[in-house]
């Protein structure tokens, strides 16, 4: 689908749509005014849309400097009777968690509703963790969508549901749903009260006294559950035998019970809204059910809270047997709740569970994988390594960090963070990182390593963060060392975007997330303003950062490096490009000492070895023109010509 | 028995027991050995199963009687001073070199003598800072030379610049060196049977070994620092009992006790304190502040002396009858160390392989 369709206004007309494009198509249809988020996968195009579609659809839209703060904004405008929007991945709900906890006890006043995506089986975290325990936790209702179709019809109820009880309302999507892609009907944009006023007499506080009024708005919620239509059972009416699903794994659930030919004994039913649940139409039937099938991805939310419901009517319901995580029969290759549900997992499940149908599974699992084998030439593609993008000022980073810390010879520790160079655990950054927990963790620990000196702890420590990181959550554990006299070294690996989630722009640059000029915060500034010394580096320039980190780590205190330079992706596409190439006759292959030091050791993508000549060579097509390996091979056998070189 | 890789045996042998004497003659041969303030490091496991860096190190084992041979063509003939054809009181009568220079100035007007002469495109050296350590350098120049002159008492890792001068394509290299650095750059030299690539020893054609009796440890610069309370350090020497450090603002002095705790143990298990196996070797007369001492070894060394005083580069002296027994105490004891410390079966001495014709042990002579 194009970005242009989002902004067609024709009811009826269907639009191929990714998840993510229809929950934003679903918000603009609400009447959406504000919305705020940190980018991450799954979710990080719904606000890079919305922020396009700003000028157009009267809207603000923002990239926040961290979730905890974009929940508030959006309560915020939802204070004063503008419809908000949240979008997090489930890492950045725990960051907000906090304040969600709050607000929901306060309550909100237009609707607000918050997109969170989780992703099971990690596919771009570090990760899976299942946010439906945190909503719950929070007290919010939670819609579950397993069709694009269905994420924009339930983002606008969303926005019906969290204005008729005055709460927030958690859109859990999982990476299918949010970039899968399927037809999805158009509705009328809705004309919406873009006129904010915080009026005098409304009060938004949290309070024990409140917390009463939030069972009560569940307690609604949980009497209109029935009555949603996301909630659906496909299969007979008297079926021994039902699933209980939701999202994607509803799909998968549909198709099993076809592949296995048991559409005529084995019911469906489908949760559209999985907290509160839709307990009348749960037990209705669970009444005719004697074996239930949980099918769901990451931890058993949806088993244990209706195997509770079930306790407690077990009564009106008996005999009946409960199949999921608990009892080991719902399990991937890896086991129950890892990683992520498909087909052909789910088949196998309910094999298991029907026991008489495990051959039956196999033979429709390899049935399937014929069919998708003949139309995917899967054979000769090669295994690619999670590695440092070709060019990427990170590889040269860690290379002059880890070649400083060897010269520097006391064992020092690397502590790590999520993001582009959290890949640094992986061979192409020589794991150096031994530590890696949530973003700014990595400041945290270093203060604490860096206080361990009266014990006797010698070991240097350097703590990694990138530049939006520096912004979303190192800033507290900066003020601390420096409060603290913590003796650490942070390096901010500094590529001017937030790299990983598709380059959206943070607070220390000049654009917003509207394509607006603003003026950035120079991180620099930040440091020096709380008297702590900044230095700032060229990474490219690998044997000055060596020269400079080695320094830096002589010194006592808490010191700030700062190693800039854009990413390599957004540096390709500058208009004039050398040429980077191995000049044949001065590469002596095996001859030389380094033992192809650049396709094996520094490991860039673009540099490869060719086994016929016996020499390295630079695949052009790949090459980013960072050209750090001219200035690291051993004999100045790297040549650049022509365009944009980079000085050294 | 499984045989580690000889580029991890360099690492664990030498560098994990501070073994290495920062001869520098590995950093630079691959990608993976560096030097920051006169400590080499292994950067990174470069899994080869050769590799010279082992084979080239001066405190890997090595047969000084096979040594002897490679350099001189015959066993030796003097086991405390090892082989020489001469030895002489020296001094430099190039005007420029007797300022700066330590005592009679020899070694830099050879040095400027082989550079200028086009018998060497350059010499590598070791040029002091006024603050901490000294920085190797490839002088090309009569003027380059002399601003490195003056002795130095850490262990610099001058042959890196050795291997970058040979990669940037010098040819004909003359070399001051520490007696190690000496020994690194003659195992180099008779390397058999490896790749001819980066064997910069190959393009050395002239050395000057240094007498060294030990190295100090880069924190003594701190140390100095604190006493000049931070002035620029022109000079250092240790004529007797005193570190003096010469500053704009007059002498500093230190005793020699003080520093003592900076010596790097790796020194006290060092075998040649003469530089054995250099073209000449130069000292100090520990007498008399104008002349050297220089210990003329090879042919070359002789044929190198004699062209620099037919020029009028430098004046010669026999060596005073008197003195030679002093000099002979000297370096026997420090040998006797040695052995005495290699028959305890103390660790670190794994790498000197000495036969009788070596040294024969004279008993020490305080």
């Amino acid at each position: 689908m194009s970005f242009l369709s989002l902004l067609v206004n024709e009811p009826g007309r269907q639009v191929l749509m990714s998840g993510n494009e229809a929950i934003t198509r679903g918000a603009i249809e609400a009447g959406l005014s504000y919305a705020a988020s940190y980018p991450g996968s799954p979710t990080a195009e719904i606000v890079t849309n919305l922020g396009r579609l700003a000028k157009t659809h009267e809207l603000y839209a923002e990239w926040s400097v961290n979730e905890k703060v974009a929940i508030e904004e959006a309560a915020g405008a939802s204070f004063t009777g503008l419809r908000s929007l949240c979008v997090v991945k489930h890492n950045g709900l725990n960051v907000a968690l906090d304040s969600l906890v709050s607000i929901s006890i306060g309550g909100v006043k237009a609707g607000m509703v918050l997109v969170v995506g989780d992703d099971p089986a990690a596919h771009s975290s570090t990760n899976e963790e299942d946010s439906r325990l945190i909503s719950k936790v929070a007290h919010l209702p939670i819609l579950e969508p397993s069709t694009p179709e269905e994420a924009k019809q339930m983002t606008l109820a969303a926005y019906t549901l969290s204005e008729r009880v005055q709460l927030p309302v958690t859109l859990r999507c999982v990476t299918r749903l949010s970039h899968g892609s399927g037809n999805v009907t158009l509705s009328l944009i809705q004309p919406a009260n873009k006129k904010p006023v915080f009026k005098k007499e409304d009060r938004f506080v949290t309070h024990v006294a409140f917390h009463q009024a939030q069972e009560i708005k569940l307690a609604k919620i949980r009497e209109a559950a029935d009555t949603l239509p996301f909630n659906t059972y496909t299969g007979p009416e008297d079926a021994k035998t039902i699933i209980i699903a939701s999202g994607p794994s509803s799909l998968y659930a549909l198709e099993a019970v076809q592949a296995l030919g048991l559409a005529g004994e084995v019911g469906v039913l489908k949760l559209g809204i999985t907290w509160p649940l839709p307990e009348k139409f749960l037990l209705k039937h669970m009444k005719h059910a004697e074996k239930v099938i949980f099918i769901e991805e990451i931890e058993p939310f949806n088993e244990e809270n209706v195997m509770a419901l079930a306790a407690q009517h077990m009564t009106d319901i008996y005999p009946i047997q409960f199949f999921g995580q608990h009892s080991g029969h719902v399990a991937g290759p890896k086991g129950p709740g890892l990683g992520e549900m498909d087909p052909d997992i789910v088949k196998r499940s309910i094999a298991r569970v029907m026991d008489t149908g495990v051959a039956e599974a196999e033979a429709a699992v390899a049935t399937t994988n014929a069919v998708s084998a003949a139309g995917v030439p899967s054979a000769g593609i090669p295994e690619r390594e999670m590695a440092f993008c070709a060019g990427c000022p990170h590889r040269a980073s860690f290379w002059a960090m880890k070649s400083a810390l060897a010269l520097d010879g006391r064992n020092g520790v690397v502590l790590g963070d999520i993001g582009c160079y959290s890949l640094a655990l992986r061979r192409t950054g020589w794991s150096l990182p031994q530590t890696m927990h949530a973003m700014g963790s990595g400041a945290g620990i270093a203060n604490g390593l860096g206080k361990l000196d009266m014990f006797g702890f010698n070991q240097p420590v350097i703590a990694v963060v990138g530049d939006s990181t520096f912004f979303h959550a190192t800033i507290p554990a900066l003020i601390n060392a420096r409060y603290t006299s913590s003796n650490f070294m942070l390096v901010v690996l500094d590529n001017e975007t937030t790299a990983m989630t598709g380059h959206q722009p943070h607070p220390g640059l000049n654009k917003n997330a509207m394509g607006e000029d603003v003026q950035g915060i120079a991180m620099e500034d930040v440091v020096r303003g709380l008297n702590i010394p900044v230095s700032i580096h060229d990474p490219y320039d690998v044997k000055g950062t060596v020269e400079t980190v080695y320094k830096l780590l002589q010194s006592e205190g808490a010191k700030v490096l700062i190693l800039r330079r854009v990413c390599a992706l957004l540096a390709a596409k500058a208009e004039t490009r050398p040429r980077v190439y191995v000049n044949q006759d001065q590469c002596i292959g095996d001859d030389c000492g380094c033992n192809r030091f650049c396709s094996t050791t520094f490991s860039c993508p673009a540099t490869i070895w060719d086994p016929k000549k016996g020499k390295a060579v630079i695949d052009e097509v790949v090459c980013n023109r960072c050209q750090v390996c001219v200035s690291l091979c051993p004999q100045g056998a790297i040549k650049v010509e022509g365009g944009d070189q980079v000085a050294r | 028995m499984e045989q580690l890789r000889m580029s991890l045996r360099l690492k664990q042998e030498v560098m994990d027991t501070e073994a290495c004497t920062r001869c520098g003659l590995c950093v630079g041969l691959c990608p993976y050995i560096k030097t920051m303030n006169e400590r080499i490091a292994f950067i990174h496991d470069c899994s080869r199963e050769d590799g010279n860096c082992y084979q080239v190190c001066p405190r890997t084992p090595t047969d000084w009687a096979t040594l002897d041979q490679a350099v001189f063509g015959e066993a030796r003939t003097d086991q405390v001073l090892g082989n020489y054809a001469q030895i002489l009181y020296a001094r430099s009568l190039d005007r420029g070199t007797g300022e700066s220079g330590q005592y009679g100035g020899v070694v830099s007007a050879l040095a400027a003598f082989m550079v200028e002469s086009g018998e060497s495109e350059a010499a590598v050296v070791t040029r002091g800072e006024e603050s901490g350590p000294p920085t190797p350098v490839v002088a090309r120049t009569r003027e380059e030379i002399l601003a490195a002159s003056g002795s130095k008492y850490s262990a610099s890792p001058t042959l890196s610049a050795l291997n970058e001068g040979v990669r940037q394509g010098l040819n004909n290299l003359t070399v001051i060196g520490r007696p190690c650095q000496v020994l690194g750059l003659r195992k180099m030299q008779s390397l058999t049977g490896v790749s001819e690539h980066n064997l910069s020893a190959r393009q050395v054609n002239f050395t000057i070994g240094l007498f060294c009796f030990w190295s100090l440890d880069t924190k003594v610069y701190s140390l100095f620092e604190q006493k000049t309370e931070g002035k620029a350090v022109r000079k250092i020497d240790i004529p007797q009992n005193f570190v003096v450090l010469t500053t704009d603002a007059g002498e500093v002095q230190i005793p020699v006790d003080e520093v003592r705790e900076y010596i790097r143990p790796t020194c006290l298990r060092c075998f040649d304190p003469t530089a054995e196996f250099a073209d000449v070797a130069v000292g100090s007369t520990e007498h008399d502040p104008q002349w050297n001492t220089l210990i003329v070894r090879t042919a070359k060394g002789k044929e190198v002396v004699e062209r620099a005083v037919a020029e009028g580069r430098l004046e010669i002296k026999d060596y005073p009858a008197a003195r030679l027994p002093l000099l002979l105490t000297a370096v026997n004891n420090k040998k006797q160390r040695v052995v005495d410390g290699m028959a305890r079966g103390e660790a670190g001495y794994e790498y000197l392989i000495l036969n009788s014709a070596s040294f024969a042990a004279a008993g020490r002579e305080d």
